[in-house]
């Protein structure tokens, strides 16, 4: 807890340190900010295929995918020395980028009307079990797996729903047949249990 | 009875729609605590990120490393705050804050930044009257939504009305351009220019009413030098296709 002061961020909130002996994203994305095109080489290569995964798994078209993957690598070029580590860890900002620059070509799309049916017709007819399970399925971290299954029902979907599937929370809201302030709240609630289901042990 | 801080959830899950987001990053910028908690849930998300692994295609790696080599960095925000300026170009007050009563969403809490005692109250009128208006062109049932990522990061969205003869451009830029820069909105008719209004220096986010704005066939976003341009500069920032 040294340096930080007691309003600050918790400790058991600071990035979950990766255990094998890879490049650390915040030493290299400081260095990215300082225009060092070589650390950025390493960082594509650390964070790429999980920035790749995500888009791809919000937007499901390779293709697409892979456009909207290149514009969000640029963008963390562009912007690394604007990442701020006193607010969040570097893959928190890039996954933050990523998700967000995937949901709006959904919603793009969507606005240009194209697909808002179909979408929305398929997804009725998903069972949702299916669609947390394939989540879960593809999730290798344990940890996280072991912390959705731990959520209730509706907070599980809410979360799963809008991040891996892009989904707004009225379209939430319409696919569960709750409430929209229900499905709110348990967005909110679903990622706060997450959140203290994932913080390690806090050490005494 | 809408409190704007229980949207955090659907925030961080990129699940609001543009006049949401651009609500709650508002109410962000002015709430220390609830910016802590929307970092630690943003953690949260990354770590739901770590599962979806897939291999990206290999030429990715290349053309990213050959874009990023023509492409400048943004220098580091500078901390923002509220400058006095003179309010050419437009009025524009806390209006996305305002937009979350059009949206039907109950009695909005704004702020109105920079402003001095002796015009609050027109400025509060100015911010009243828009809001008004913003509610009646989003509330036209003919109302056509368009919407354009910004180069610069951030989201152009611009609703259009015919029976209003109006329109509502929203801005919401990731952050405002470097220091002595500014966003600027153009409408485009006949190929033809013509201003739409600057944002302040420092200001990411805008709500613009524009009369006549179906007649227009394009509207564009340019960063221009402060306080405003009288033409655009390339290249555009955005430009939303109406037609």
């Amino acid at each position: 807890m040294a340096e930080r002061g007691v309003g600050d961020r918790p400790e058991h909130l600071t990035p979950v340190p990766t255990p094998e002996t890879v490049p650390d994203a915040g030493l290299l994305l400081a260095s990215v900010a300082r225009g060092d095109e070589k650390a950025f080489g390493k960082l594509y290569d650390l964070v790429t295929p999980r920035v790749y995964g995500l888009v791809r798994r919000v937007l499901r078209d390779p293709a697409q995918a892979e456009e909207v993957a290149q514009e969000v690598l640029v963008e963390i070029w562009r912007n690394a020395a604007r990442w701020d580590p006193d607010r969040g860890s570097a893959t928190a900002w890039i996954f933050m980028i990523a998700h967000r620059r995937a949901v709006d070509r959904v919603r793009a799309e969507q606005a240009a009307g194209d697909r808002a049916a179909r979408v929305a017709a398929a997804s009725v007819d998903t069972p949702y079990d299916e669609v947390a399970d394939e989540v879960a399925v593809r999730l290798e971290r344990q940890q996280v797996r072991h912390c959705l299954d731990a959520l209730t029902e509706v907070q599980r979907q809410a979360v799963t729903l809008a991040f891996y599937q892009g989904h707004s929370y009225p379209q939430v809201s319409e696919l569960l047949r709750v409430p929209l302030p229900t499905v709110k709240s348990r967005m909110r609630d679903g990622l706060i249990r997450l959140r203290d289901c994932l913080t390690p042990e806090v050490a005494a | 009875m809408t409190d704007v801080h229980s949207l955090i959830g659907a925030y961080v899950l990129d699940a609001l729609d543009d006049i949401d987001r651009a609500t709650f990053d508002r109410h962000l910028r002015d709430c220390e605590v609830c910016r802590q908690e929307a970092d630690e849930l943003f953690e949260v998300t990354a770590r739901l990120a770590d599962g979806a692994w897939s291999v990206p295609p290999p030429r990715l790696r290349d053309n990213v490393l050959a874009e990023i080599s023509t492409i400048r960095q943004l220098p580091p925000t500078m901390v923002a705050r509220p400058q006095p300026r003179s309010r050419r170009g437009m009025r524009l007050v806390a209006a996305a804050a305002a937009l979350v009563t059009a949206a039907g969403a109950a009695v909005a809490v704004y702020t109105v930044q920079d402003q001095r005692v002796r015009d609050a109250q027109s400025r509060l009128e100015a911010a009243q009257a828009s809001e008004a208006r913003v509610r009646s062109i989003l509330g036209a049932p003919d109302v056509q939504t368009r919407s354009e990522t910004l180069k610069s990061g951030g989201r152009v969205t611009v609703s259009s009305s015919r029976l209003q003869n109006a329109g509502v451009i929203m801005l919401t830029a990731d952050s405002a351009p470097a220091a002595g820069s500014v966003y600027q909105m153009w409408t485009i008719r006949s190929g033809a220019p013509a201003s739409a209004g600057a944002l302040r220096e420092g200001q990411s986010a805008a709500v613009q009413v524009v009369e006549g704005l179906p007649a227009v066939s394009n509207v564009g976003v340019t960063i221009e030098k402060a306080p405003e341009s009288a033409t655009p500069t390339a290249p555009l920032d955005a430009l939303v296709n109406l037609a």
